[in-house]
């Protein structure tokens, strides 16, 4: 079962519209965290280096996918699995209150780490209150 | 209620057989490994691949840099040892936290005939690669028959 579980698959990409990758897609573990001036995501995506990893955001919606290299995989007979290799993706709705014009991501040791900075309008501010 | 579907008549003895192969296979070590606690939900989670000249550990360690790994072989037990940065920036609260661990440490035994003298190990984006070979008494040799 553990060999079928690693099997790789090519198949060739036959439309440019479907978006269709051979192999299996994974659904990365995240963290989201906010502060005053912006939201964190970190992406746990081992295996996927900065060159195979693609940040998009379209209609408020933030994808995130990374595809990993099976060339290592090769010629390897598994014996005892616990993890399956596979494609990684994962989509999150963002909110009118992300700047996203500005967000930032860099990817450090598999890990995928997105600053999406707020909106101004979105921070929050203190006014100050004068007497007279 | 669960529905059972029986294909055949009900035999005790096969039941029982498959009973037995249940626990064998719970019990009996793959090949020589002892991963002690272990399974799913475990990290990091590990892969064990097999070749003609040794054996391959894969683990997972998304966010651990390679200087925070400590690789250590005591007699035929391999412990794999680190710390993950998992620091969330000054004065956050958490959405979401699905990302486990932050100081790890992992131990499998090996079988006797892998030299633990000439271990290497790789960490590149995130996944820990650890090489161990055979020792040269127990790999495969190939004689030549000489003609008389």
């Amino acid at each position: 079962m553990a060999e079928q579980e690693l099997t790789t698959y090519k198949k060739p990409e036959e439309t440019k519209d479907e978006h269709t990758r051979p192999g299996r897609t994974y659904v990365p573990a995240v963290d989201i965290c906010e502060t005053t001036d912006s939201l964190w995501l970190r992406a746990d995506m081992p295996g996927v280096d900065e060159n195979s990893v693609a940040v998009d955001v379209a209609n408020n919606v933030l994808s995130i996918e990374g595809w990993v290299s099976v060339k290592e995989y090769e010629n390897l007979q598994p014996v005892y699995t616990e993890y399956n290799i596979g494609n990684y993706s994962r989509r999150f709705t963002l909110s009118n209150e992300i700047d996203t014009s500005r967000i930032t991501a860099k990817m450090v040791n598999g890990v995928l780490a997105l600053e999406l900075p707020k909106a101004e309008k979105a921070k929050p501010r203190r006014i100050t209150v004068s007497a007279n | 209620m669960a529905l059972v579907r029986f294909s055949r008549p009900f035999d005790p003895i096969n039941a029982l057989l498959n009973l037995q192969q249940e626990f064998d296979r719970v019990f009996d070590n793959p090949r020589g490994f002892d991963l002690g606690l272990s399974g799913r939900g475990t990290f990091p989670p590990m892969n064990v691949f097999s070749d003609a000249d040794g054996y391959t550990v894969r683990m997972e360690i998304p966010g651990v840099a390679p200087e925070n790994v400590a690789i250590e072989a005591n007699g035929r037990t391999l412990t794999v040892s680190g710390t993950r940065e998992t620091k969330a920036p000054e004065g956050a609260s958490f959405h979401r936290r699905e990302r486990s661990g932050a100081d790890f440490s992992r131990s499998l035994q090996l079988p006797a005939d892998l030299s633990l003298e000439h271990i290497e190990a790789s960490c590149k984006h995130g996944m820990l690669t650890i090489r161990i070979p055979k020792k040269a008494e127990a790999k495969p040799r190939q004689m030549t028959v000489k003609a008389a």
